[in-house]
């Protein structure tokens, strides 16, 4: 029998318009270039190119 | 923008350059064999009650599997040497007793989310999430989406290749 925690999400993805990806829930960040591998339990990506932290938002979008 | 370095869901994580300790204060039952064993890392009277740097690590690794209720757990920071557990190390976190798992831990086991930071490219999330964007809200099942992270796709927030074009790179 399925209940309802079979059919309910455990990380939200959101593209915030102008601004970074919020992702929240369990997940697994993996970046090989810089050598990140971490379970946050919230993190902002940047979509702009622009960050000076990559891969996180550093709010340089909003200059 | 990073947060919650030191927490996650339900409890705190300590960290060495070896391995990271996973606290649950409500699965605690006190039955105290972490700091009978090794008060030097495990102090409760002291703030931070855990000193990552009192012992060795394998010290501490044998410690935490002593713990009764998984309110200790523990992980390889190196997730290569996380994928071959002896099933002696019971509090390693893919070692969980089954038994002690609640239901969305279970679906939490079961579903972890991927967040792939591709070389000099897009985003690349796979698994079973919910994905909002312009105002869209679709439940993803073993799904896998590709967001962009030059800003300069034609196909937002989708990547569409353009970061090759552009020269796109990830300093």
């Amino acid at each position: 029998m399925e209940t309802d925690a079979d059919n309910k999400s455990y990380a939200l993805v959101e593209v915030i318009d102008g601004g970074p990806l919020k992702v929240t829930g369990h997940i697994i960040l993996k970046d090989s270039k810089k050598d990140i591998s971490d379970s946050p339990d919230e993190v902002y990506l940047c979509r702009c190119g622009r960050s000076c932290n990559k891969p996180y938002c550093d709010e340089s979008h909003k200059h | 923008m990073e947060k919650g370095k030191n927490t996650f869901t339900g409890g705190r994580r300590y960290r060495n350059n070896d391995i990271t300790v996973y606290w649950k204060p409500d699965a605690c039952v006190h039955a105290s064999y972490c700091y009978r064993e090794l008060i030097e890392v495990f102090d409760p009277g002291r703030r931070p009650w855990v000193d990552m740097n009192g012992s060795t690590t394998d010290r501490i690794i044998e410690v935490v599997n002593m713990c009764p209720t998984e309110a200790l757990t523990w992980k390889w920071n190196d997730d290569e040497k996380n994928k071959e557990i002896s099933p002696d190390q019971t509090n390693h976190v893919i070692f969980r007793r089954p038994e002690l798992l609640t239901e969305n831990e279970k679906v939490f086991e079961k579903n972890p989310v991927s967040v792939k930071i591709m070389m000099d490219g897009p985003i690349v999330i796979k698994g079973d999430f919910n994905f909002q964007y312009s105002g869209n809200n679709k439940e993803m099942k073993d799904g896998i989406i590709s967001i962009c992270r030059c800003g300069a796709s034609n196909q937002m927030p989708f990547c569409d290749g353009t970061h090759r074009k552009i020269g796109f790179e990830d300093k």
